[in-house]
């Protein structure tokens, strides 16, 4: 029952730092919210520059209260569901 | 009767091309430093940029004619005046060749490899023309800016590189940031027909007519409210538009 809870307490955070992350794109950037697909690559598909992603990367910390400018991980990202799980996994360490 | 067009078109062209840039490039070297002992640097630059458009027009509109024809049209009503900041979808290695075109005096922002070029390369860098990708974004902020206000316009290819399919590729938006910072009027120009003039990996041409249609300006009154993504997809999608328009026409 606890596990229960607690796994679905996980799966709120997580469907949070979705719905936060598409908000940012949809206010920041106007992106319409049927092409915010985890799949979706930010370059490719949603169409952002290296310059949008300084805008973005700004947004976000502003929308989360951290700090990701100097985060190598950063250079990873492709998709925006590798922006999901950075914002998460960012969160999760910030919690600890 | 296509291979022998073929062969006609590239042997004429390149014999021409060699002839002509042998006598032309020192000649307009030649007025371009006259020009420099007497005039002031401004005016020298501009000099300098209208005689590598007379070149480019020879180029483009002379060389491979008849069998590759340019058709160029002109959609401004009215002008608001210039420098205007230009925005070219872009298919070609003739696309830079294709912007004497523009009335104007511009500069290329181009991909750093017009500038590897031997000759045109070396003479675009004296003329000003900016390589986007070897600069920081603040540098190239603050020399577009400087153009703009000495009264130069911009030419750019916000793709970044020539599209592999007829698609219109995402846009690079350094360009709409210096267009919000300076409020120049945004001129989109759309290119079609020239994705074998030549095609990608090859120097040679193919026959055939390229268009170039050079849009109403998008006014600064009009885009102000816009952030840079948004401003750079709306052209995007106007140029998408029209260059759809283009090609259905025929």
């Amino acid at each position: 029952m606890l596990f229960w809870f607690a796994k679905k307490g996980i799966m709120m955070v997580e469907q949070d730092v979705v719905r936060m992350v598409n908000e940012v794109l949809i206010e920041s950037f106007e992106i319409k919210p049927e092409h915010l697909r985890p799949e979706a690559y930010i370059f490719n598909d949603l169409g952002l520059d290296s310059l949008d992603i300084v805008d973005l990367v700004v947004a976000l910390q502003k929308k989360f209260g951290v700090t990701i400018r100097d985060d190598a991980r950063v250079r990873t990202i492709r998709t925006l569901g590798d922006i999901y799980n950075f914002i998460q996994s960012i969160k999760r360490e910030s919690n600890k | 009767m296509r291979l022998w067009k073929f062969v006609y078109l590239n042997t004429t062209f390149y014999a021409f091309l060699f002839i002509f840039s042998l006598v032309a490039i020192p000649v307009l070297s030649i007025f371009v430093a006259f020009c420099a002992l007497i005039l002031p640097h401004r005016l020298v630059m501009k000099r300098l940029r209208r005689a590598a458009s007379w070149y480019g027009a020879v180029i483009i509109h002379i060389l491979p004619f008849p069998l590759v024809r340019l058709k160029y049209k002109d959609y401004i009503q009215t002008d608001p005046g210039g420098p205007y900041v230009f925005v070219c979808n872009h298919r070609s290695a003739s696309d830079p060749f294709l912007m004497a075109v523009l009335p104007v005096e511009a500069i290329q922002v181009v991909n750093i490899w017009p500038f590897r070029l031997p000759i045109w390369g070396l003479i675009a860098k004296i003329a000003g023309y900016l390589s986007v990708r070897e600069i920081p974004f603040e540098d190239f902020l603050s020399k577009t800016t400087k153009l703009l206000r000495e009264g130069v316009s911009i030419v750019a290819f916000p793709e970044g590189t020539r599209s592999r399919d007829n698609s219109v590729g995402q846009f690079h938006g350094a360009l709409f940031r210096v267009a919000l910072e300076t409020k120049r009027p945004i001129v989109p120009l759309c290119i079609t027909g020239n994705k074998k003039i030549p095609p990608i990996g090859s120097v040679f041409l193919h026959p055939g007519v390229i268009k170039i249609h050079r849009l109403k300006p998008l006014l600064w009154e009009e885009y102000n409210t816009f952030g840079p993504f948004k401003l750079k997809n709306h052209i995007r999608q106007i140029i998408i538009d029209e260059v759809a328009v283009m090609e259905n026409s025929g």
